[in-house]
Protein backbone atom coordinates (compact mmCIF):
# COMPACT_ATOMS: atom_id res chain seq x y z
CA UNK A 1 0.00 0.00 0.00
CA UNK A 2 1.69 3.20 -1.19
CA UNK A 3 1.34 6.64 0.29
CA UNK A 4 0.63 9.49 -2.07
CA UNK A 5 0.68 13.11 -0.94
CA UNK A 6 -0.59 15.70 -3.46
CA UNK A 7 -0.38 19.45 -3.03
CA UNK A 8 -0.89 19.34 0.72
CA UNK A 9 -1.19 22.84 2.16
CA UNK A 10 -2.02 24.06 5.65
CA UNK A 11 -2.18 27.58 6.97
CA UNK A 12 -2.76 28.19 10.68
CA UNK A 13 -4.05 31.72 10.36
CA UNK A 14 -1.12 33.76 9.05
CA UNK A 15 1.37 30.89 9.54
CA UNK A 16 1.95 28.72 6.47
CA UNK A 17 2.87 25.42 8.10
CA UNK A 18 2.89 23.34 4.90
CA UNK A 19 2.81 24.62 1.33
CA UNK A 20 1.94 22.58 -1.77
CA UNK A 21 3.75 19.48 -0.57
CA UNK A 22 3.77 16.41 -2.81
CA UNK A 23 5.68 13.16 -2.36
CA UNK A 24 5.25 9.40 -2.41
CA UNK A 25 6.34 6.61 -0.11
CA UNK A 26 6.52 3.10 -1.47
CA UNK A 27 5.79 -0.25 0.07
CA UNK A 28 8.82 -2.28 1.10
CA UNK A 29 11.07 0.65 1.91
CA UNK A 30 11.62 2.93 4.86
CA UNK A 31 11.10 6.54 3.81
CA UNK A 32 12.70 9.16 6.00
CA UNK A 33 10.78 12.41 6.40
CA UNK A 34 13.34 15.05 7.23
CA UNK A 35 13.28 18.71 8.09
CA UNK A 36 14.49 21.08 10.77
CA UNK A 37 12.28 22.07 13.74
CA UNK A 38 9.09 23.74 12.58
CA UNK A 39 9.46 22.51 9.00
CA UNK A 40 5.96 21.04 9.03
CA UNK A 41 6.60 17.31 9.52
CA UNK A 42 4.11 16.84 12.33
CA UNK A 43 1.48 18.97 10.61
CA UNK A 44 1.89 16.94 7.41
CA UNK A 45 1.41 13.66 9.25
CA UNK A 46 -1.61 15.03 11.11
CA UNK A 47 -3.16 16.03 7.78
CA UNK A 48 -2.40 12.63 6.27
CA UNK A 49 -4.30 11.03 9.15
CA UNK A 50 -7.28 13.38 9.04
CA UNK A 51 -6.53 14.87 12.46
CA UNK A 52 -5.91 18.27 10.90
CA UNK A 53 -8.02 19.44 7.97
CA UNK A 54 -5.76 20.60 5.10
CA UNK A 55 -6.34 24.03 3.58
CA UNK A 56 -5.99 22.18 0.28
CA UNK A 57 -4.49 19.01 -1.15
CA UNK A 58 -4.91 15.32 -0.39
CA UNK A 59 -3.07 12.37 1.08
CA UNK A 60 -4.05 8.83 0.18
CA UNK A 61 -3.11 5.32 1.26
CA UNK A 62 -3.49 2.86 -1.60
CA UNK A 63 -5.78 5.43 -3.22
CA UNK A 64 -8.01 6.05 -0.19
CA UNK A 65 -8.02 8.96 2.21
CA UNK A 66 -7.43 7.84 5.77
CA UNK A 67 -11.02 8.41 6.89
CA UNK A 68 -12.35 6.54 3.83
CA UNK A 69 -10.30 3.41 4.45
CA UNK A 70 -12.61 0.45 5.10
CA UNK A 71 -10.75 -0.42 8.31
CA UNK A 72 -8.36 2.42 9.08
CA UNK A 73 -6.51 1.03 12.10
CA UNK A 74 -5.88 -2.24 10.23
CA UNK A 75 -4.37 -0.36 7.28
CA UNK A 76 -2.40 2.48 8.83
CA UNK A 77 -0.74 2.73 12.24
CA UNK A 78 0.60 5.99 13.62
CA UNK A 79 2.98 6.97 16.38
CA UNK A 80 2.44 10.66 17.20
CA UNK A 81 3.81 12.36 20.25
CA UNK A 82 0.58 14.34 20.61
CA UNK A 83 -1.14 11.07 21.60
CA UNK A 84 -1.50 10.45 25.32
CA UNK A 85 -2.79 7.85 27.74
CA UNK A 86 -5.34 7.95 30.52
CA UNK A 87 -3.15 8.20 33.64
CA UNK A 88 -5.37 5.83 35.62
CA UNK A 89 -5.21 3.12 32.98
CA UNK A 90 -2.47 0.54 32.95
CA UNK A 91 -0.51 0.08 29.72
CA UNK A 92 -2.49 -3.11 29.28
CA UNK A 93 -5.86 -1.33 29.80
CA UNK A 94 -4.88 1.19 27.15
CA UNK A 95 -4.11 -1.54 24.62
CA UNK A 96 -7.32 -3.38 25.49
CA UNK A 97 -9.48 -0.29 24.90
CA UNK A 98 -8.03 0.26 21.43
CA UNK A 99 -7.94 -3.43 20.52
CA UNK A 100 -11.69 -3.40 21.19
CA UNK A 101 -12.25 -0.17 19.34
CA UNK A 102 -10.38 -1.38 16.25
CA UNK A 103 -11.87 -4.91 16.41
CA UNK A 104 -8.41 -6.44 16.55
CA UNK A 105 -9.13 -9.10 19.16
CA UNK A 106 -7.69 -9.22 22.67
CA UNK A 107 -5.12 -11.86 21.67
CA UNK A 108 -3.41 -9.16 19.65
CA UNK A 109 -2.81 -7.15 22.83
CA UNK A 110 -0.34 -9.71 24.15
CA UNK A 111 1.32 -10.04 20.76
CA UNK A 112 2.05 -6.33 20.34
CA UNK A 113 3.04 -6.03 24.00
CA UNK A 114 5.64 -8.77 23.48
CA UNK A 115 6.76 -7.36 20.15
CA UNK A 116 7.46 -3.88 21.52
CA UNK A 117 8.68 -4.76 24.99
CA UNK A 118 5.58 -3.32 26.64
CA UNK A 119 5.02 -6.65 28.43
CA UNK A 120 7.73 -5.66 30.90
CA UNK A 121 5.53 -2.86 32.27
CA UNK A 122 2.06 -3.82 31.03
CA UNK A 123 0.56 -3.76 34.52
CA UNK A 124 1.82 -0.31 35.45
CA UNK A 125 -0.33 2.82 35.40
CA UNK A 126 0.53 4.91 32.37
CA UNK A 127 1.22 7.96 34.54
CA UNK A 128 4.21 6.12 36.00
CA UNK A 129 5.80 5.33 32.63
CA UNK A 130 9.02 6.90 31.38
CA UNK A 131 9.20 8.70 28.03
CA UNK A 132 10.77 5.68 26.36
CA UNK A 133 8.13 3.35 27.79
CA UNK A 134 5.41 5.68 26.50
CA UNK A 135 7.02 5.64 23.10
CA UNK A 136 6.93 1.84 23.09
CA UNK A 137 3.30 1.84 24.22
CA UNK A 138 2.46 4.23 21.36
CA UNK A 139 4.17 1.90 18.94
CA UNK A 140 2.33 -1.10 20.40
CA UNK A 141 -0.99 0.74 19.96
CA UNK A 142 -0.13 1.57 16.34
CA UNK A 143 0.67 -2.08 15.65
CA UNK A 144 -2.61 -3.46 17.08
CA UNK A 145 -4.21 -3.69 13.65
CA UNK A 146 -1.07 -5.20 12.05
CA UNK A 147 -1.14 -2.28 9.58
CA UNK A 148 0.42 -2.22 6.12
CA UNK A 149 1.49 1.39 6.58
CA UNK A 150 3.26 2.89 9.57
CA UNK A 151 3.66 6.62 10.18
CA UNK A 152 6.09 7.53 12.93
CA UNK A 153 6.73 11.09 14.10
CA UNK A 154 10.16 11.31 15.73
CA UNK A 155 9.80 7.84 17.25
CA UNK A 156 13.28 7.74 18.78
CA UNK A 157 12.45 10.65 21.12
CA UNK A 158 13.19 9.42 24.61
CA UNK A 159 14.59 6.06 23.55
CA UNK A 160 17.97 4.99 24.91
CA UNK A 161 20.73 3.92 22.44
CA UNK A 162 19.68 0.30 22.83
CA UNK A 163 16.08 1.26 22.15
CA UNK A 164 17.06 3.28 19.08
CA UNK A 165 19.06 0.37 17.66
CA UNK A 166 16.14 -1.95 18.34
CA UNK A 167 13.66 0.40 16.67
CA UNK A 168 15.91 0.76 13.63
CA UNK A 169 16.10 -3.00 13.18
CA UNK A 170 12.38 -3.36 13.86
CA UNK A 171 11.42 -0.81 11.18
CA UNK A 172 13.77 -2.42 8.66
CA UNK A 173 12.11 -5.79 9.30
CA UNK A 174 8.64 -4.32 8.89
CA UNK A 175 9.70 -2.76 5.57
CA UNK A 176 11.32 -6.00 4.40
CA UNK A 177 7.91 -7.53 5.07
CA UNK A 178 6.48 -5.30 2.34
CA UNK A 179 5.11 -2.57 4.58
CA UNK A 180 5.29 1.15 3.92
CA UNK A 181 7.16 3.03 6.61
CA UNK A 182 7.32 6.82 6.86
CA UNK A 183 9.46 8.01 9.73
CA UNK A 184 10.16 11.64 10.52
CA UNK A 185 13.20 13.19 12.16
CA UNK A 186 14.98 16.50 12.38
CA UNK A 187 18.34 14.72 12.71
CA UNK A 188 19.56 12.90 9.64
CA UNK A 189 21.94 10.67 11.61
CA UNK A 190 18.96 9.15 13.33
CA UNK A 191 17.50 7.62 10.19
CA UNK A 192 20.55 7.60 7.93
CA UNK A 193 20.99 3.88 8.54
CA UNK A 194 17.30 3.03 8.50
CA UNK A 195 15.85 4.90 5.55
CA UNK A 196 16.21 3.93 1.91
CA UNK A 197 14.42 6.99 0.61
CA UNK A 198 14.19 10.47 2.02
CA UNK A 199 11.78 13.35 1.67
CA UNK A 200 13.35 16.59 2.85
CA UNK A 201 11.22 19.64 3.65
CA UNK A 202 12.02 23.14 4.88
CA UNK A 203 9.55 25.89 5.78
CA UNK A 204 6.72 23.61 4.74
CA UNK A 205 8.02 23.10 1.21
CA UNK A 206 9.64 20.14 -0.47
CA UNK A 207 13.41 20.47 -0.80
CA UNK A 208 14.26 17.12 -2.29
CA UNK A 209 12.93 13.57 -2.45
CA UNK A 210 14.54 10.36 -3.60
CA UNK A 211 17.03 7.64 -2.69
CA UNK A 212 19.15 8.57 0.30
CA UNK A 213 22.36 8.13 -1.74
CA UNK A 214 21.30 11.08 -3.87
CA UNK A 215 21.61 13.34 -0.83
CA UNK A 216 25.40 12.99 -0.88
CA UNK A 217 25.57 15.21 -3.91
CA UNK A 218 28.48 14.94 -6.35
CA UNK A 219 31.69 13.57 -4.98
CA UNK A 220 35.03 15.37 -5.38
CA UNK A 221 38.51 13.94 -5.84
CA UNK A 222 41.54 15.22 -3.92
CA UNK A 223 44.85 14.97 -5.75
CA UNK A 224 48.41 15.63 -4.52
CA UNK A 225 50.94 16.13 -7.26
CA UNK A 226 54.28 17.94 -7.77
CA UNK A 227 52.84 19.05 -11.17
CA UNK A 228 49.58 20.40 -9.80
CA UNK A 229 49.63 23.60 -11.88
CA UNK A 230 50.16 21.76 -15.13
CA UNK A 231 47.51 19.11 -14.32
CA UNK A 232 44.94 21.75 -13.38
CA UNK A 233 45.44 23.55 -16.69
CA UNK A 234 44.97 20.28 -18.63
CA UNK A 235 41.81 19.25 -16.67
CA UNK A 236 39.64 22.33 -16.72
CA UNK A 237 36.71 22.08 -19.16
CA UNK A 238 33.12 23.28 -19.03
CA UNK A 239 32.15 20.20 -16.91
CA UNK A 240 35.20 20.04 -14.68
CA UNK A 241 35.98 22.59 -12.01
CA UNK A 242 39.26 22.59 -10.11
CA UNK A 243 40.09 24.17 -6.77
CA UNK A 244 43.69 24.78 -5.87
CA UNK A 245 43.87 25.04 -2.09
CA UNK A 246 47.65 24.48 -1.78
CA UNK A 247 50.46 24.56 -4.37
CA UNK A 248 50.65 20.73 -4.52
CA UNK A 249 46.95 20.06 -3.93
CA UNK A 250 43.91 20.00 -6.23
CA UNK A 251 40.24 19.38 -5.47
CA UNK A 252 38.54 18.23 -8.66
CA UNK A 253 34.76 18.51 -9.13
CA UNK A 254 33.01 16.55 -11.86
CA UNK A 255 35.32 13.56 -12.38
CA UNK A 256 35.53 10.14 -10.75
CA UNK A 257 38.82 8.80 -9.30
CA UNK A 258 39.13 6.50 -12.31
CA UNK A 259 38.75 9.40 -14.72
CA UNK A 260 41.31 11.48 -12.81
CA UNK A 261 43.82 8.60 -12.83
CA UNK A 262 43.30 8.03 -16.54
CA UNK A 263 43.77 11.74 -17.28
CA UNK A 264 47.00 11.82 -15.24
CA UNK A 265 48.35 8.82 -17.17
CA UNK A 266 47.51 10.26 -20.58
CA UNK A 267 49.11 13.64 -19.72
CA UNK A 268 52.14 12.00 -18.08
CA UNK A 269 51.51 13.72 -14.75
CA UNK A 270 52.99 12.24 -11.58
CA UNK A 271 50.48 11.72 -8.74
CA UNK A 272 51.45 11.23 -5.08
CA UNK A 273 47.98 10.79 -3.77
CA UNK A 274 44.44 10.39 -5.11
CA UNK A 275 41.52 10.41 -2.62
CA UNK A 276 37.74 10.36 -3.22
CA UNK A 277 35.94 12.88 -0.98
CA UNK A 278 32.29 12.47 0.07
CA UNK A 279 30.57 15.21 1.98
CA UNK A 280 28.92 13.61 5.00
CA UNK A 281 25.20 13.14 4.73
CA UNK A 282 24.78 15.47 7.67
CA UNK A 283 26.61 18.24 5.77
CA UNK A 284 24.43 17.63 2.74
CA UNK A 285 21.34 17.78 4.90
CA UNK A 286 22.42 20.95 6.64
CA UNK A 287 23.16 22.51 3.28
CA UNK A 288 19.75 21.51 1.91
CA UNK A 289 17.80 22.65 4.93
CA UNK A 290 19.53 25.97 5.29
CA UNK A 291 22.50 25.06 7.47
CA UNK A 292 22.93 27.43 10.35
CA UNK A 293 19.23 27.64 11.29
CA UNK B 1 -20.61 0.40 16.66
CA UNK B 2 -20.56 -2.61 18.98
CA UNK B 3 -16.76 -2.36 18.91
CA UNK B 4 -16.91 1.27 19.97
CA UNK B 5 -19.41 0.45 22.72
CA UNK B 6 -17.20 -2.37 23.97
CA UNK B 7 -14.19 -0.05 23.91
CA UNK B 8 -15.98 2.67 25.89
CA UNK B 9 -17.16 0.08 28.36
CA UNK B 10 -13.59 -1.17 28.78
CA UNK B 11 -12.41 2.39 29.18
CA UNK B 12 -15.04 3.14 31.84
CA UNK B 13 -14.34 0.01 33.84
CA UNK B 14 -10.58 0.49 33.50
CA UNK B 15 -10.62 3.57 35.74
CA UNK B 16 -12.07 4.15 39.18
CA UNK B 17 -14.64 6.64 37.83
CA UNK B 18 -17.39 4.03 37.97
CA UNK B 19 -16.55 3.35 41.61
CA UNK B 20 -16.83 7.03 42.50
CA UNK B 21 -20.12 7.13 40.61
CA UNK B 22 -21.42 4.18 42.57
CA UNK B 23 -20.33 5.70 45.87
CA UNK B 24 -21.91 9.04 44.98
CA UNK B 25 -25.16 7.30 44.02
CA UNK B 26 -25.24 5.35 47.28
CA UNK B 27 -24.36 8.44 49.30
CA UNK B 28 -27.03 10.67 47.73
CA UNK B 29 -29.63 7.94 48.29
CA UNK B 30 -28.47 7.50 51.87
CA UNK B 31 -28.63 11.26 52.44
CA UNK B 32 -32.35 11.19 51.65
CA UNK B 33 -32.70 8.29 54.07
CA UNK B 34 -30.99 10.33 56.81
CA UNK B 35 -33.21 13.34 56.14
CA UNK B 36 -36.28 11.10 56.28
CA UNK B 37 -35.06 9.70 59.57
CA UNK B 38 -34.58 13.19 61.01
CA UNK B 39 -38.05 14.11 59.75
CA UNK B 40 -38.74 17.12 57.49
CA UNK B 41 -40.99 18.61 60.19
CA UNK B 42 -37.87 19.09 62.34
CA UNK B 43 -35.96 21.07 59.65
CA UNK B 44 -35.35 24.81 59.98
CA UNK B 45 -37.54 26.13 58.51
CA UNK B 46 -39.87 23.17 59.09
CA UNK B 47 -41.08 21.40 56.00
CA UNK B 48 -44.23 19.32 55.57
CA UNK B 49 -43.90 15.85 57.16
CA UNK B 50 -43.60 12.51 55.44
CA UNK B 51 -47.28 11.82 56.01
CA UNK B 52 -48.15 14.55 53.52
CA UNK B 53 -47.86 14.46 49.74
CA UNK B 54 -45.90 17.72 49.84
CA UNK B 55 -43.42 16.27 52.31
CA UNK B 56 -42.63 13.31 50.07
CA UNK B 57 -42.33 15.58 47.03
CA UNK B 58 -39.94 17.88 48.85
CA UNK B 59 -37.73 15.08 50.11
CA UNK B 60 -37.49 13.32 46.77
CA UNK B 61 -37.01 16.71 45.15
CA UNK B 62 -33.89 17.06 47.26
CA UNK B 63 -32.62 13.85 45.68
CA UNK B 64 -33.42 15.44 42.34
CA UNK B 65 -31.17 18.27 43.45
CA UNK B 66 -28.14 15.97 43.33
CA UNK B 67 -28.49 15.49 39.56
CA UNK B 68 -25.42 17.67 39.04
CA UNK B 69 -23.29 14.78 40.32
CA UNK B 70 -23.94 12.47 37.34
CA UNK B 71 -23.68 15.57 35.12
CA UNK B 72 -20.19 16.15 36.49
CA UNK B 73 -19.28 12.50 35.97
CA UNK B 74 -20.41 12.77 32.33
CA UNK B 75 -18.34 15.90 31.90
CA UNK B 76 -15.27 14.23 33.35
CA UNK B 77 -15.72 11.23 31.06
CA UNK B 78 -15.61 13.23 27.82
CA UNK B 79 -13.19 15.98 28.74
CA UNK B 80 -10.72 13.34 29.97
CA UNK B 81 -10.22 12.41 26.31
CA UNK B 82 -8.98 15.91 25.62
CA UNK B 83 -7.13 16.39 28.88
CA UNK B 84 -5.13 13.19 28.58
CA UNK B 85 -4.94 13.48 24.80
CA UNK B 86 -6.29 10.03 24.11
CA UNK B 87 -8.49 11.89 21.63
CA UNK B 88 -5.74 11.54 19.01
CA UNK B 89 -5.67 7.75 19.20
CA UNK B 90 -9.46 7.54 19.51
CA UNK B 91 -9.88 9.62 16.35
CA UNK B 92 -7.36 7.45 14.52
CA UNK B 93 -9.26 4.30 15.45
CA UNK B 94 -12.67 5.89 14.71
CA UNK B 95 -12.04 8.62 12.08
CA UNK B 96 -15.73 9.43 11.72
CA UNK B 97 -15.73 11.36 14.95
CA UNK B 98 -19.45 11.35 15.71
CA UNK B 99 -19.32 7.55 16.01
CA UNK B 100 -17.19 7.52 19.15
CA UNK B 101 -19.18 10.38 20.64
CA UNK B 102 -22.36 8.40 19.98
CA UNK B 103 -20.81 5.34 21.63
CA UNK B 104 -19.85 7.43 24.66
CA UNK B 105 -23.35 8.89 24.82
CA UNK B 106 -24.89 5.43 24.75
CA UNK B 107 -22.59 3.97 27.39
CA UNK B 108 -22.90 6.96 29.70
CA UNK B 109 -26.67 7.24 29.31
CA UNK B 110 -26.74 3.67 30.54
CA UNK B 111 -24.31 4.55 33.32
CA UNK B 112 -26.40 7.61 34.24
CA UNK B 113 -29.53 5.47 34.36
CA UNK B 114 -27.74 2.97 36.58
CA UNK B 115 -26.60 5.84 38.78
CA UNK B 116 -30.14 7.19 39.03
CA UNK B 117 -31.63 3.76 39.66
CA UNK B 118 -29.13 3.11 42.44
CA UNK B 119 -29.69 6.48 44.11
CA UNK B 120 -33.48 6.18 43.72
CA UNK B 121 -33.56 2.61 45.02
CA UNK B 122 -31.51 3.50 48.09
CA UNK B 123 -33.64 6.60 48.75
CA UNK B 124 -36.90 4.69 48.21
CA UNK B 125 -35.76 1.83 50.41
CA UNK B 126 -34.74 4.27 53.12
CA UNK B 127 -38.05 6.13 52.87
CA UNK B 128 -40.14 3.01 53.41
CA UNK B 129 -37.74 1.79 56.05
CA UNK B 130 -38.17 5.04 58.00
CA UNK B 131 -41.95 4.86 57.52
CA UNK B 132 -42.07 1.36 59.02
CA UNK B 133 -39.64 2.34 61.78
CA UNK B 134 -41.58 5.41 62.81
CA UNK B 135 -44.98 3.95 62.09
CA UNK B 136 -45.83 6.73 59.60
CA UNK B 137 -48.25 6.26 56.73
CA UNK B 138 -46.51 7.90 53.78
CA UNK B 139 -48.41 10.81 52.24
CA UNK B 140 -48.43 9.29 48.77
CA UNK B 141 -49.37 5.83 47.51
CA UNK B 142 -46.46 3.46 46.79
CA UNK B 143 -47.18 3.54 43.06
CA UNK B 144 -46.86 7.33 42.95
CA UNK B 145 -43.64 7.28 44.96
CA UNK B 146 -42.16 4.62 42.67
CA UNK B 147 -43.12 6.70 39.65
CA UNK B 148 -41.48 9.78 41.20
CA UNK B 149 -38.31 7.80 41.89
CA UNK B 150 -38.29 6.48 38.32
CA UNK B 151 -38.61 10.05 37.04
CA UNK B 152 -35.64 11.09 39.13
CA UNK B 153 -33.58 8.17 37.79
CA UNK B 154 -34.50 9.27 34.27
CA UNK B 155 -33.56 12.86 35.05
CA UNK B 156 -30.15 11.68 36.16
CA UNK B 157 -29.60 9.85 32.87
CA UNK B 158 -30.55 12.99 30.92
CA UNK B 159 -28.22 15.07 33.10
CA UNK B 160 -25.35 12.68 32.43
CA UNK B 161 -25.99 13.34 28.74
CA UNK B 162 -26.03 17.09 29.34
CA UNK B 163 -22.77 16.90 31.26
CA UNK B 164 -21.23 14.82 28.49
CA UNK B 165 -22.27 17.33 25.87
CA UNK B 166 -20.80 20.20 27.88
CA UNK B 167 -17.55 18.25 28.20
CA UNK B 168 -17.43 17.66 24.45
CA UNK B 169 -18.14 21.34 23.80
CA UNK B 170 -15.69 22.91 26.21
CA UNK B 171 -12.95 20.23 26.06
CA UNK B 172 -10.97 21.82 28.85
CA UNK B 173 -11.79 19.63 31.83
CA UNK B 174 -11.48 22.33 34.49
CA UNK B 175 -13.48 24.88 32.49
CA UNK B 176 -16.18 22.31 31.79
CA UNK B 177 -16.42 21.25 35.43
CA UNK B 178 -16.60 24.86 36.60
CA UNK B 179 -19.25 25.65 33.99
CA UNK B 180 -21.44 22.73 35.02
CA UNK B 181 -20.93 23.31 38.74
CA UNK B 182 -21.47 27.06 38.54
CA UNK B 183 -24.66 26.60 36.55
CA UNK B 184 -26.32 24.36 39.09
CA UNK B 185 -25.04 26.10 42.18
CA UNK B 186 -25.39 29.71 41.18
CA UNK B 187 -26.38 30.84 37.75
CA UNK B 188 -29.85 29.36 37.60
CA UNK B 189 -30.76 30.48 41.13
CA UNK B 190 -29.56 33.99 40.37
CA UNK B 191 -31.51 34.01 37.10
CA UNK B 192 -34.69 33.28 39.01
CA UNK B 193 -34.28 36.50 40.99
CA UNK B 194 -34.59 38.56 37.81
CA UNK B 195 -38.33 39.19 37.32
CA UNK B 196 -38.42 38.95 33.53
CA UNK B 197 -36.15 35.94 33.21
CA UNK B 198 -38.15 34.19 35.89
CA UNK B 199 -40.87 33.60 33.32
CA UNK B 200 -38.40 31.49 31.41
CA UNK B 201 -37.64 29.38 34.44
CA UNK B 202 -39.95 26.50 33.48
CA UNK B 203 -37.90 26.10 30.33
CA UNK B 204 -34.47 26.26 32.01
CA UNK B 205 -32.86 22.95 32.98
CA UNK B 206 -33.62 23.52 36.66
CA UNK B 207 -37.26 24.37 36.02
CA UNK B 208 -37.71 21.43 33.70
CA UNK B 209 -36.08 19.22 36.31
CA UNK B 210 -38.43 20.58 38.96
CA UNK B 211 -41.37 19.79 36.70
CA UNK B 212 -40.07 16.27 36.20
CA UNK B 213 -39.34 15.60 39.87
CA UNK B 214 -42.32 17.58 41.19
CA UNK B 215 -40.02 19.56 43.52
CA UNK B 216 -41.15 23.19 43.64
CA UNK B 217 -40.00 24.09 47.12
CA UNK B 218 -37.09 26.23 45.91
CA UNK B 219 -39.19 28.09 43.35
CA UNK B 220 -41.88 28.67 45.97
CA UNK B 221 -39.40 29.89 48.54
CA UNK B 222 -37.90 32.39 46.13
CA UNK B 223 -41.36 33.53 45.09
CA UNK B 224 -42.17 34.11 48.77
CA UNK B 225 -39.02 36.09 49.37
CA UNK B 226 -39.37 38.29 46.32
CA UNK B 227 -43.07 38.70 46.94
CA UNK B 228 -44.05 37.53 43.48
CA UNK B 229 -46.07 34.54 42.51
CA UNK B 230 -44.20 31.42 41.48
CA UNK B 231 -44.12 30.79 37.76
CA UNK B 232 -46.15 27.66 37.06
CA UNK B 233 -43.97 24.74 35.98
CA UNK B 234 -44.46 22.56 32.94
CA UNK B 235 -46.10 19.15 33.20
CA UNK B 236 -43.74 16.27 33.98
CA UNK B 237 -43.61 14.86 30.42
CA UNK B 238 -43.11 18.36 29.00
CA UNK B 239 -40.31 18.93 31.52
CA UNK B 240 -38.68 15.67 30.42
CA UNK B 241 -39.03 16.71 26.80
CA UNK B 242 -37.39 20.08 27.50
CA UNK B 243 -34.47 18.36 29.25
CA UNK B 244 -33.97 15.91 26.42
CA UNK B 245 -34.05 18.82 23.97
CA UNK B 246 -31.28 20.55 25.93
CA UNK B 247 -29.18 17.40 25.77
CA UNK B 248 -29.86 16.96 22.04
CA UNK B 249 -29.00 20.56 21.24
CA UNK B 250 -25.81 20.35 23.28
CA UNK B 251 -24.85 17.13 21.51
CA UNK B 252 -25.68 18.55 18.09
CA UNK B 253 -23.42 21.53 18.79
CA UNK B 254 -20.73 19.19 20.10
CA UNK B 255 -20.90 17.10 16.93
CA UNK B 256 -21.06 20.10 14.62
CA UNK B 257 -18.37 22.30 16.14
CA UNK B 258 -15.59 20.74 18.25
CA UNK B 259 -15.53 17.47 16.43
CA UNK B 260 -14.47 19.29 13.30
CA UNK B 261 -11.68 21.14 15.01
CA UNK B 262 -8.09 20.19 14.33
CA UNK B 263 -6.65 17.73 16.80
CA UNK B 264 -3.06 18.79 17.33
N1 LIG C 1 -1.89 24.25 16.00
C1 LIG C 1 -1.06 25.14 15.47
N2 LIG C 1 -1.38 26.45 15.44
C2 LIG C 1 -0.56 27.36 14.89
N3 LIG C 1 0.61 27.06 14.32
C3 LIG C 1 0.99 25.78 14.30
C4 LIG C 1 0.19 24.76 14.87
N4 LIG C 1 0.84 23.58 14.71
C5 LIG C 1 1.98 23.87 14.08
N5 LIG C 1 2.09 25.19 13.82
C6 LIG C 1 3.20 25.86 13.11
O1 LIG C 1 3.40 25.19 11.89
C7 LIG C 1 4.78 25.06 11.61
C8 LIG C 1 5.14 23.61 11.42
O2 LIG C 1 5.05 22.95 12.66
P1 LIG C 1 5.27 21.39 12.82
O3 LIG C 1 4.96 21.04 14.23
O4 LIG C 1 4.50 20.68 11.77
O5 LIG C 1 6.83 21.24 12.54
P2 LIG C 1 7.78 19.97 12.72
O6 LIG C 1 8.48 19.79 11.44
O7 LIG C 1 7.00 18.82 13.23
O8 LIG C 1 8.81 20.49 13.83
P3 LIG C 1 9.57 19.70 15.00
O9 LIG C 1 10.79 19.08 14.41
O10 LIG C 1 9.94 20.81 15.95
O11 LIG C 1 8.63 18.73 15.58
C9 LIG C 1 5.50 25.75 12.75
O12 LIG C 1 5.79 27.07 12.35
C10 LIG C 1 4.49 25.77 13.86
O13 LIG C 1 4.70 26.87 14.69
MG1 LIG D 1 7.09 17.69 15.02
Amino acid sequence: MNIEVRGLTKAFGPISAVTDLSFEAEAGVVTGFLGPNGAGKTTTMQMMLGLVTPTSGTATFGGHRYADLPHPSAAVGAVLDSAGFHPAHTAYDHLRVYARMGRHGTARVDQVADLTGVSAFAGRLTRTLSTGMRQRLSLATALLGDPQVLLLDEPSNGLDPEGIAWLREFLRELAADGRTILVSSHVLGEIEHTADHVVVIRDGRLVTAGPIAGLYGTATVLVRSPQADLFAAKLVTSEVRVEHPRPDLLRIHGLSTEQVAAAAASHGVTLHEITPEHPTLEQAFLHLTGGSR
Amino acid sequence: MTALLAAEWTRLTGTKLWLWGLLAALASGALIGLLALAGPENFTPPMPGLDTAQGIHALLGLLGFTVFVPALLGTIAVSAEYRHRTITTTTLFAPRRWTWLAAKLAIYTGAGLAYGATAAAVAGGALWGVAVLKGITLGLPAVTITALLARIALTMAVYTLLGLAVGALLRNQVTALIAVGAYFYMIETVLMLIPGIKLLYPYLPGGATAALTGFTYLADAIADQTGTSATPLLSAPAGAAVLVCYALVAIAIAVAAPLRRDIT
